[in-house]
């Protein structure tokens, strides 16, 4: 859809993790912190200086732009490496082509001196977002002791990036190795992050591209998963009076959604119970946990304005732009259906992680729909992923299918992708 | 052709004799004469002049945002139909999706003069709302009636989509029942809190005694952060029915005596079962009503298709609005007879006279409006009135007591 943006992702990881690293990741990392502190105050004056020198000359000054880049790069290093992205301790110097979680920055162009000038302002939608996915970008901290702003370097981790480290902790420890789902959103997070940071420090004018499939272009698709996101995504127009009143019209369909909510309680206790003793979940019940999977996915698409239509009330399939392909009710694993609200915990995590993103993408969605009658690609297809992980985590606890939500942002692939091929 | 006029004709004569047996239910002594009073004799000139004043902006204010309503709904019936192809939801759905939008239209146009009305209240010292809790309070109402309107349009709609043109016989029973449900379960919806003051128990007591509507509970419904104006009513059906008095009745402005004219108005309205009455006047008028309603939807292919919809809209307001002097007439004859109650009970027209008097500086509502205001506006008989029965009552009790 769009050209490929000038500060690119670039990901050699394989997945492998050493324990020791792992277990000790926070305090090996501490050395890291210090030294990333003293950079990002080293960070705030130069940048101050490039702001002026690009104001004044319309390009960037090639060793303040150097510095900035070396910055950039070493805070996606550092987030990568706390974030469990990498395994390899990273270097402090923030070189290109040397750690697995890379970022390729472009040579300084001719900036526009309005968006120079407003550089900070006009970013602030994307550090927004970047405090929802998180990662080595800069941040803008209000404490709870008096409301003092303070600048922090990218050491700090925001949402995502924080959840996928976490459990990819345990993971790695386990298995010594990273599921690539983590992998995938952690890497996103600190790509993103890399394009904020870049944008805001004057390295580009390109403004950060949300879209996680373009972040993620040269990885690897995990195997496609049972459910999945169908109907078309390239209707971007969005109508500027529904859009307006998006949340006042989605009210209806909340209430309506929380009544049937309880139903839906009361059915998934009963389909647990029929899934533990027959081993597959009843017809009837399963066609009724998917209407409601299908139009809570519709009605988050329409609040979150991933969507512009008013969806229906009774989660049909086929209807909505934005639909859910789940499968037919097949046999489970009894030890999985009995501890399967357990299990489901890391996935409700990182769920929970992705919901502050689809809030932020919602949010300016909004406005730019307003002022533009359509919504951005980027911003879009990072919503798409949210949504379609929340279904894929309520879809597991619905019994509607045992397979466990992917966590990578990429779209599942129908045949094994050269990472998958060996293994299969 | 003529079949058809002749069941007109035959429902518009059960009509009449309904709402005339409906009305003879509320009464006040037919041998009641009200003497002529002057507002002049009980009000100063500035009163007068202030409430006059007030007065006058606030019925440009309803009248501004009454117009502003019918011409948003007007141009919302002319164009709003393309907003059906935002919707995904099937005709029912899209129907709801057009109904909203219209609210959310109207919403938009309303909103500067009512902020001009929040200040005009402000000014008067009359609201205590902020500026931002009145928007806030204000969208959050406009998502209380989208959640109504949904289920209404799901009722009318379902029904069309069924019963095709003579939806509206079916719809009537079914709004009948949800007044009913509402009268039923409003009082639970107000957070309120047991009357405190002892005396005013007591005074309530005797007069649920002497008024015949067994234990009513006395509620006061905490306001005064967001308004000055004293007010009261009776609400609720069977085991809900309750009086809930504002307690900026009782900040001290209002006697004792006054309080028990209050108090015997609301338990009037309870004793002679105007809520009741009230739910039988709707059921009155939702039949005609959303008749009409089916006539004029009938242009755009009735209300099984959703781009009836937004006609329907402004079919209701209009019909609305041609309806509120009769409404208001029943509600000053229920309100009258409320006032007639209270006196019979309290057997006091002085206070209920003291208390009629305060309302006029402490609510600025215009003590004798012109015919006009009358008719659209008013739903209490007005204050002049209410002095003019209490004087009333007194020759009235007075010729009673020497009659042998």
């Amino acid at each position: 859809m769009q050209p490929e943006h000038p500060v690119r992702l670039v990901v050699r990881d394989d997945l492998e993790r050493r324990r020791l690293t792992v277990f000790f990741r926070l305090l090996l990392a501490i050395p890291h912190f210090v030294w990333i502190f003293l950079w990002s105050i080293a960070v705030f004056f130069a940048s101050i200086a490039n702001w002026v020198a690009t104001l004044v000359r319309g390009t960037p000054a090639q060793g303040l732009h150097r510095f900035m880049c070396a910055y950039v790069r070493y805070g996606a290093h550092l987030g990568a490496y706390i974030g469990l992205v990498a395994n390899p301790y990273p270097a402090f110097t923030g070189e290109e082509g040397g750690y697995p979680i890379d970022v390729r920055l472009p040579e300084p162009t001719e900036q526009g001196r309005w968006s120079v000038f407003f550089r900070f302002f006009i970013a602030l939608p994307a550090l927004l977002l970047t405090s929802a996915t998180g990662g080595g970008g800069p941040r803008f901290n209000y404490g709870l002791g008096g409301g003092r702003k303070s600048y922090s370097g990218g050491a700090e981790s925001g949402g995502l990036l924080v959840a996928c480290g976490f459990l990819g902790w345990f993971a790695s420890l386990a298995h010594g190795r990273m599921p690539k789902g983590l992998r995938d959103a952690g890497a996103y997070s600190v790509g993103y992050s890399a394009q904020a940071t870049a944008y805001l420090l004057l390295v580009t004018d390109r403004y950060p591209n949300a879209d996680p499939t373009a972040m993620l272009a040269d990885v690897d698709r995990p195997p496609e998963h049972p459910v999945r996101l169908v109907g078309d995504p390239h209707d971007l127009r969005r109508s500027r009076v529904t859009v307006f009143f998006r949340l006042l019209l989605t009210i209806p369909h909340i209430v309506w959604l929380t009544l049937w909510g309880v139903a839906f309680v009361l059915a998934l206790i009963a389909n647990w119970v029929v899934t533990l003793f027959r081993g597959t979940p009843a017809h009837p019940l399963h066609r009724f946990s998917c209407a409601y999977l299908r139009q809570r996915l519709h009605v988050l698409a329409f609040l979150t304005l991933t969507t512009n239509p008013f969806p229906g009330f009774v989660g049909e399939m086929g209807r909505y732009p934005l639909d859910l392909e789940l499968p037919e009710p097949a046999r489970q694993n009894r030890w999985k259906t009995g501890f399967r609200i357990l299990l489901a915990v890391p996935a409700l995590v990182v769920s929970s992680a992705l919901s502050g993103a689809l809030f932020w993408c919602a949010v300016l969605t909004w406005f730019y729909a307003l002022a533009r009658g359509s919504a951005t690609w980027g911003l879009r297809n990072l919503a798409a992923y949210a949504l379609r992980y929340d279904a894929q985590v309520n879809a597991y606890v619905a019994l509607v299918t045992e397979a466990y939500p992917h966590a990578s942002p990429l779209e599942g692939a129908p045949t094994p992708q050269h990472e998958f091929a060996d293994t299969t | 052709m003529t079949r058809r006029l002749a069941f007109l004709a035959a429902a518009a004569a059960a009509w009449g004799a309904a709402a005339w047996f409906l009305w003879q239910t509320t009464v006040v002594p037919s041998s009641l004469h009200l003497p002529h009073v002057d507002q002049h004799a009980f009000f100063t000139d500035a009163q007068i002049h202030a409430a006059s004043s007030f007065s006058r902006v606030e019925d440009l204010l309803f009248w501004g945002t009454t117009l502003l309503q019918i011409a948003a709904l007007a141009a919302f019936a002319r164009w709003g139909v393309r907003w059906s192809r935002e919707s995904a939801a099937g005709p029912i759905g899209t129907g709801m999706l057009l109904g909203m939008l219209g609210f959310a239209l109207v919403w938009v146009v309303q909103l500067p003069l009512e902020v001009v009305g929040l200040w005009w209240q402000r000014h008067h010292h009359l609201s205590r709302v902020s500026y931002p809790s009145f928007l806030f309070g204000d969208w959050f109402a406009l998502a209380g009636e989208f959640v109504f309107l949904c289920f209404a349009l799901a009722i009318v709609m379902g029904l069309a989509r069924r019963f095709r043109d003579t939806w509206w016989i079916s719809a009537a029973p079914a709004f009948i029942g949800l007044a009913l449900l509402f009268a039923f379960v409003s009082p639970y919806l107000i957070t309120t809190h047991r009357l405190q003051n002892a005396s005013l128990q007591t005074i309530a007591s005797q007069l649920e005694k002497k008024e015949g509507v067994g234990h009513v509970p006395i509620e006061v419904e905490d306001i005064h952060d967001v308004t000055s104006l004293p007010n009261s009513e009776a609400a609720g059906l069977g085991p809900s029915r309750r009086v809930i008095i504002f307690d900026t009745m009782l900040d001290g402005r209002f006697t004792t005596g006054e309080l028990k004219v209050v108090i015997g108005h609301e338990l009037g309205h309870l004793a002679r079962h105007h809520i009741w009455k009230d739910v039988g006047w709707y059921a009155l008028f939702a039949f005609p009503g959303l008749f009409l309603v089916a006539q004029a939807t009938k242009l755009r292919g009735g209300l099984r298709e959703p781009a009836a919809v937004p006609l329907a809209l402004l079919a209701i307001v209009v019909l609305q609005l041609l309806a509120l002097p009769l409404q208001n007439a029943i509600s000053r004859h229920m309100e009258a007879e409320a006032d007639w109650m209270s006196l019979r009970t309290t057997r006091d027209p002085k206070d209920a006279i003291q208390l009629f008097r305060r309302f006029v500086p402490t609510t600025l509502d215009e003590p004798d409006p012109s015919t006009f205001d009358y008719l659209m506006l008013e739903d209490h008989p007005t204050i002049v009135q209410r002095i003019a029965m209490a004087e009333a009552w007194r020759r009235y009790a007075t010729s009673a007591a020497q009659s042998p």
